[in-house]
């Protein structure tokens, strides 16, 4: 098969063929509920137009297709594999949230519709070329999940939450343009190709600091990384968990991925074009990464509600993959894009979970979760796995990928010790602290008793089954073989680097 | 090609282990017809494959069919998750799965009281089964090693079975329990050495495929120190796993499992790991003389030794076991024996030399398909018996054979064969054994080491025989004393059925030699210069006859045996000779230490208390004083921060937007502090 199947139906157009799917789903999505009136028809409308979208990515990744539409957009292996990270994330969320009792029924047809907005959002921010179509696709994504967090069925946490949420988006949002101007202003270009060469005749100035940490401020703020995470557990906690789902495991993820295209690629450039140190940016993003996983995975052990929890090891897990940051090499950045996959499976099966069993009348509180291997056998098994899978227990998929995130951290790829190594040790300590507050959980599903009365078996939607048996596949699967995906992220580090 | 699904012989085995393990207590009989089929169809795919493999063009040249695909990559190395398929893997798939078949289909009778366990023990069974195959069909050690622990965890639970809720009562079960332990235990401090091996040999090789770490050239190219050492350390392995001494001790004990497991560990599994793994690494080994040496002083001191242990026990089952540990140790000295003559034979560039080493491996590998088949029917037999009288103790036995008629006649061709009687199978491999053992003797600078091993062998066979035939005539011979006047028969038709197809191979298995299929497991220098198992044509009938029938240790030990079954005959059958009088009614000094297993255990228990107790005491006080308190001051302030932080979450929004502000400025202040230490500014 090779890429003209797409190309002779997109023409020029073809770099933006995934985005320009779910567009087009997310227009006719409110016109179909207010036709049907219920739920139904408008998931499959679009898992489908998800699956049509997924397809042509996966057409154009696999022939290694490469094209720029209108010099904002590149199509390339970097690119095909965060598109493709997006696509399997909504595709999870939009298929939970139609059984999911918390999402809403009112406005359905408009949730569908911004659930695909903030798709195409993620797809475009992970081809674009410029800062400021990065901007546009950031922001894209923003206003569209303030809005999905405040859809929530019953519950006025989820208003709180989507106010907090839009507060402190606002305020990183005008970090992020004022960074970004700075930026322009030092180096006298929006493309990303260029940066690093303006950059390394320029030099460091106070104008680059300036807005090296306000950008950093702004965009971490979608990946919830320390000291901009205070947000991240009111609003995983106030929204539903489909949209949990989406903002930890899809908007977490372009934000790091905003980070790879902007800081290391300019950097990197930066250092080989024009011998300009990075050594005080990376240990800038070394500082962050250390403290992102110490706070995360401290501050979650003293949580009791589990979406809480889940939120804080969200933070830890971004410290995780921040490292690549950090390390700035290639083997580090394969490592982080397969961190990143492999969160998906693990934390989107976590709060999967969650979704499923609040779905069942199971309250979000730990003790709630006492003797649930009881009441849902296998849906506490599956738990088991994507807890033991997050703390990094073998055989499973998070052991893998903080296997290679944290030997990148260790060894460089010619085999000489790193001086990462310290964070490597730090980020290894902390697997071990995450470790207490996930056991935590275990324990009150293996051991402790049900609660008088609470002893009958749980029933959980079919969708949600669904799902989590895809994660625990994936999380199996992955940390077994993880060349599936792995390859491909070689590929696409390979790709950005390329671009050097 | 039959071949590249060579992969399902050991698939199937592990899917019966999840199905059982998951739903057999909704199937008939917990799940064992499950278990019955799914051996049953490993070994119509062992047979398609082997059959398949020796008729292709490959059995000939380059002797093996290897396939695999790449597990993970470590650091620029790739581990292979893959088959290799060889005459030696063959003839380990076969015989396994065969004889486990039998062994599960046995069970169905035996276990088939025990109600809602049923469906553990199939599904353990099966796994177990599956980490034979899987040892066997491994293109690469590291691989091996997955299935050689699988092993090592199935025969702790098994052997552990009734660690709990034993029918005979706690204390029964406390002893099963403690028994797996030590197998467990006592095997691992073979596996730690394994593991060493395969590091050291990765060190010197780079890579642990068969195809890299057996190669010719690449032998040669390695360091011999390194290999030497590697080579040393991967027989500890085969030490502890096919309990040789000094780590023979755990064998005995796992006696307390069901006498199927036994006989899954003994015949078909477990035990031949061992000898697999040294038959495997014979090139490897074969580098060093020592080591080849050393391999076979350790046979032939284990089977002196555990022969000795056999001669006065009193416990059915105990006999056979000893009776393993000694067969074993034969497998051993052949394949020690064999490898000191091939060593010998390539410095010298001696083909003759080469080719006695060649009989020495065959003699090895027949000798453990051999084993195979007597020790699993002994063991089945000895089953039976037991199910039948409720006892182990022999000396409760005694007359069964008028009541057993299939058992005791089964049991006594599995005597005859585990003897050396002529024509039976063992016969044949024993006997090319000693002479492998002899003919090294007369080779090399350390040739009279192994004059004394093969004295040691010679007096082995005599005792062998005189005690396989004690037990005999002690069960089903003479008058039925207490157990045996209550046992209740013959057994089920689903055991006497296995015991009769068993009987035929024990007695019949060594007549391969004589059709020309030794050809299949000999061991040679191809063409290339490289190391192949099989593709030369067998000797034939008539080679094996004359180089048997015209030496004359042949008839030796062929009067020993007659000798050694005549005085158990007068001991135990027509009581004309009093066994009080060899051994001083029991006071004898021999007598107590063969009773005593030589003060082995013992001695371990001391060694282990005194040493392991008093390092054990110092690293506990290091442990609770040191580490943890380490550890709780740590975790104490983890969680007293943990909380603090969390109240300084405290909902409000201009609380959030302040320390994003605040944070920005304080980022800033370390980005400048940076900068300015790195003189980026």
């Amino acid at each position: 098969m090779d890429a003209s199947i797409v190309t002779g139906i997109f023409g020029a157009y073809t770099p933006i063929a995934p985005m320009i799917i779910m567009i087009i789903g997310a227009l006719i999505m409110p016109a179909l509920y207010f036709g049907f009136k219920k739920k139904a028809p408008v998931t499959a409308v679009q898992m489908i137009i998800i699956l049509i979208s997924l397809a042509l990515n996966m057409i154009l990744l696999g022939t290694g297709y490469e094209a720029t539409y209108a010099n904002l957009f590149t199509y390339d292996a970097f690119s095909g594999l965060l598109i493709l990270l997006f696509q399997i994330v909504v595709g999870i969320v939009a298929f939970v949230s139609y059984s999911s009792i918390e999402t809403t029924t009112l406005h359905f047809g408009a949730y569908s519709s911004l659930l695909l907005i903030a798709a195409a959002g993620m797809m475009f921010v992970g081809a674009a070329d410029d800062l400021i179509s990065i901007f546009v696709g950031v922001e894209t994504v923003s206003i569209s999940s303030y809005a999905l967090v405040a859809m929530k069925r019953n519950d006025p946490r989820a208003a709180e939450a989507a106010v907090k949420y839009v507060i402190i988006g606002g305020l990183s949002t005008a970090l992020t343009i004022y960074g970004i101007s700075m930026l322009y202003g030092v180096t006298g270009t929006v493309e990303l190709s260029e940066l690093g060469v303006a950059l390394a005749a320029s030099g460091y100035s106070w104008a680059f600091i300036i807005a090296l940490i306000t950008m950093m401020a702004g965009y971490g703020f979608k990946v919830a990384m320390v000291p901009f995470h205070m947000w991240a557990p009111d609003v995983y906690e106030g929204a539903s968990t489909p949209v949990s789902i989406m903002l930890a495991t899809g908007s977490k993820k372009m934000g790091l991925a905003v980070f790879f295209k902007i800081f290391l690629v300019m950097l990197v450039t930066a250092n080989v074009v024009g011998g300009l140190g990075i050594v005080e940016v990376q240990y800038l993003f070394a500082i962050v990464a250390a403290l992102s996983m110490t706070i995360g995975n401290v501050v979650a052990i003293s949580q009791t509600n589990i979406k809480r929890m889940l939120a804080y090891s969200s933070i830890a897990q971004a410290g995780y993959i921040l490292i690549a940051m950090a390390v700035m090499s290639q083997y580090a950045l394969s490592a982080g894009l397969f961190h990143m996959f492999t969160h998906v499976f693990m934390k989107g099966g976590a709060f999967l979970v969650v979704g499923a069993l609040i779905c069942a009348g199971l309250g979000e509180k730990i003790t709630d979760y006492n003797g649930l291997a009881k009441r849902a056998p296998l849906v506490a098994f599956a738990m088991l796995l994507f807890l033991f899978s997050l703390a990094g227990v073998p055989p499973l998929a998070g052991f893998t990928s903080k296997f290679f995130l944290f030997s990148s951290a260790i060894y460089s790829e010619d085999g000489v010790m790193t001086q990462w190594i310290w964070l490597a040790f730090v980020a290894i300590l902390n697997s071990a602290i995450s470790l207490y507050y996930y056991v935590r959980i275990i324990k009150a599903m293996y051991i402790e008793k049900p609660a008088a009365g609470a002893d009958s078996k749980l029933k959980i939607p079919k969708t949600f089954a669904i799902a989590i048996a895809v994660c625990v596949v994936f999380v199996i699967v992955l940390g077994l073989y993880p060349g599936i995906i792995m390859d491909y992220c070689a590929q696409g580090a390979a790709a950005l680097f390329g671009l050097i | 090609m039959i071949v590249e699904y060579v992969w399902l012989v050991p698939l199937i085995p592990i899917l019966c282990f999840v199905l059982v393990g998951f739903f057999g207590n909704h199937m008939h009989q917990g799940g064992g017809y499950l278990s019955i089929a799914g051996a049953a169809a490993s070994f119509i795919i062992s047979i398609a494959v082997s059959v398949e493999f020796w008729t292709s063009a490959a059995y000939t040249d380059p002797g093996y069919v290897t396939n695999s695909i790449t597990w993970f990559s470590l650091g620029g190395h790739d581990v292979n998750l893959g088959y290799y398929v060889d005459s030696l893997a063959c003839l380990v798939m076969l015989f396994a799965s065969f004889i486990s078949m039998l062994i599960f289909i046995y069970s169905l009778g035996y276990m088939g009281d025990q109600g809602g366990r049923k469906r553990r023990y199939f599904a353990e069974v099966s796994l177990f089964l599956t980490g034979m195959l899987g040892l066997a069909a491994s293109s690469n050690m590291i691989e091996m090693f997955v299935f050689w622990e699988l092993m090592g965890l199935c025969s702790y639970l098994l052997i552990g079975f009734w660690s709990f809720n034993h029918p005979e009562g706690d204390a029964k079960a406390i002893n099963a329990a403690s028994a797996a332990k030590k197998a467990f235990l006592v095997t691992r401090a073979g596996d730690v050495c394994l593991m060493g091996g395969m590091f050291v040999l990765f060190q010197a090789m780079g890579s642990l495929d068969y195809t890299v770490i057996f190669n010719t050239a690449n032998l040669n190219a390695a360091n011999p120190d390194t290999l030497f050492l590697a080579s040393l350390l991967i027989f500890g392995g085969a030490i502890g796993k096919s309990a040789q001494f000094p780590l023979m001790d755990w064998l005995p004990d796992a006696m307390a499992g069901p006498t199927t497991v036994s006989a899954l560990i003994h015949a078909a599994t477990m035990v031949k790991a061992g000898v697999y793994l040294v038959a495997r690494c014979f090139p490897l080994f074969v580098m060093n003389i020592d080591v080849m040496l050393f391999v076979g002083v350790i046979g032939g001191v284990t089977a002196f030794f555990a022969a000795t242990m056999a001669m006065n026990n009193m416990n059915i089952k105990k006999v056979l076991a000893y009776s393993t540990l000694s067969q074993l140790g034969y497998m051993f000295l052949s394949l020690g024996a064999g490898g000191y003559l091939m060593a010998l034979g390539m410095q010298s560039g001696d083909t003759a030399l080469m080719a006695a080493g060649a009989l020495g491996y065959t003699a090895g590998i027949l000798h453990m398909a051999n084993h195979a088949f007597f020790k699993g029917l002994l063991f089945l037999c000895s089953g039976s018996v037991i199910h039948s009288c409720g006892t182990e103790d022999m000396r409760l036995m005694g007359g069964l054979g008028k009541k057993m008629k299939i058992t005791s006649i089964t049991m006594l061709i599995g005597s005859l064969s585990i003897a050396g009687f002529p024509f039976f199978a063992g016969f044949w491999s024993k006997d090319l054994v000693l002479e492998t053992a002899l003919d090294a003797a007369g080779n090399g600078a350390c040739g009279w080491i192994f004059l004394l091993l093969w004295f040691l062998g010679v007096v082995t066979a005599f005792m062998t025989a005189f005690y396989m035939f004690r037990l005999w005539y002690m069960t089903f011979a003479g008058e039925p004393r207490e157990n045996a006047q209550k046992s209740h028969g013959e057994s089920p038709h689903s055991m006497t059925i296995p015991l009769c197809v068993l009987s035929c191979f024990a007695f019949a298995f060594g007549f391969v030699l004589l059709f020309g299929f030794d050809g299949l497991f000999t061991i040679g220098l191809n063409a290339d210069g490289l190391w192949q198992v099989g593709g030369v044509a067998g000797a034939g009938a008539v080679h094996y006859f004359l180089e048997l029938f015209t030496n004359p240790y042949t008839y030796l030990t062929i009067i020993l045996v007659l000798g050694a079954i005549f005085l158990a005959y007068l001991m135990y059958c027509k009581k004309t000779v009093d066994p009080g009088k060899f051994n001083k009614h029991g006071q004898a000094w021999l007598y107590k230490a063969c009773a005593s297993r030589w003060w082995l255990p013992e001695i371990y228990n001391q060694v282990s208390w005194k040493l392991g107790y008093g390092v054990a005491k110092c690293v506990d006080f290091f442990d609770r004083q040191v580490i943890d308190g380490t550890v709780n001051g740590l975790s104490n302030a983890v969680i007293g921060g943990g909380e603090l932080a969390r109240k300084a979450q405290d909902g409000n929004a201009h609380t959030y937007a302040g320390v994003v502000i605040g944070g920005a400025v304080a980022l800033f202040a370390v980005a400048l502090i940076l900068f300015v230490v790195y003189g980026g500014i």
